[in-house]
């Protein structure tokens, strides 16, 4: 993801989810589901699998650009 | 919670490496601000919280693991971006509702303002004899009145950001950071950076 994409989606991360404050905010004030909805939706926009993982496990030491 | 143990969520390969986490998780745990939102578990039900905790400037987490990584290569620069001047990021106050945060949290988000500065300090002592190769950029003006969570002040942050890299010092450094990162002319290693380091 380049930089420009990066603060486009961030930008668009901020406003959904701290425009949903909690109306109980006892543990924390704005909601870790919805935080966790546009993170995943992002990294299925780029990746194309929601559930990609960080490193893919068993990788040898190459270089994944 | 122990925040003095950080960890890395690494995007290679690494004898550290946090096996089996998803990009979601390290994206959720390293956002995990406490007060914002609840903590996570991730594996064995090991929990996380944002690294502002201990860590709200990494400077030194990004020597000691460039070290690990990097050890006999020359150093070239490190660039540090604050998110406003240390005194001014400012905690509000907890409303009624948030009287149930525990003690330690609060304590700890006061802590974090001032080891931001005083991580930029250690690193401008460690770098006090190679000039142009340490830089931190902190808008130092106007932010103090924008909280974590208000989006909808991104207007204000653009306008602070630009008022301050009009001004003609940091204009300056602005040409020497670009220079650095193109010109890079070290001769020292970063494992002879980070010896000296440890003498601090």
């Amino acid at each position: 993801m380049d930089v420009d994409t990066a603060i486009t989606y961030y930008n668009n991360l901020a406003v959904q989810v701290f425009s949903a404050s909690k109306r109980w905010p006892g543990d924390g004030r704005f909601k870790a589901t919805k935080l966790e909805e546009v993170i995943k939706s992002a990294v299925g926009d780029v990746t194309g699998d929601t559930e990609e993982p960080l490193l893919p496990i068993g990788d040898g030491p190459v270089c994944r650009t | 919670m122990n925040a003095n143990i950080p960890v890395l969520f690494r995007t290679y390969p690494s004898r550290e490496t946090h096996s089996g986490c998803k990009i979601w998780e390290a994206a959720r745990a390293t956002s995990a601000a406490p007060a914002f939102f609840k903590r996570i578990e991730i594996g064995r039900g090991q929990p996380f919280i944002d690294g502002g905790l201990g860590r709200n400037n990494p400077s030194r987490v990004v020597l000691d693991e460039a070290n690990t990584l990097f050890k006999t290569r020359p150093i070239g620069c490190l660039v540090s971006i604050g998110t406003g001047q240390a005194e001014i990021i400012s905690i509000k106050k907890p409303g009624f509702l948030q009287q149930a945060l525990p003690t330690d949290v609060i304590e700890a988000l006061k802590a974090m303002s001032t080891d931001c500065e005083a991580t930029h300090e250690d690193m401008r002592r460690l770098f006090a004899n190679l000039s142009n190769t340490y830089f931190r950029l902190n808008v130092e003006q106007g932010m103090q009145a924008i909280g974590l969570s208000e989006w909808e002040k991104l207007a204000n942050v653009e306008a602070h950001t630009t008022q301050y890299m009009k001004r003609k010092v940091v204009d300056e450094e602005l040409t020497l950071v670009v220079n650095a990162i193109r010109f890079s002319s070290t001769k020292l290693t970063i494992e002879q950076l980070s010896m000296e380091g440890s003498l601090l």
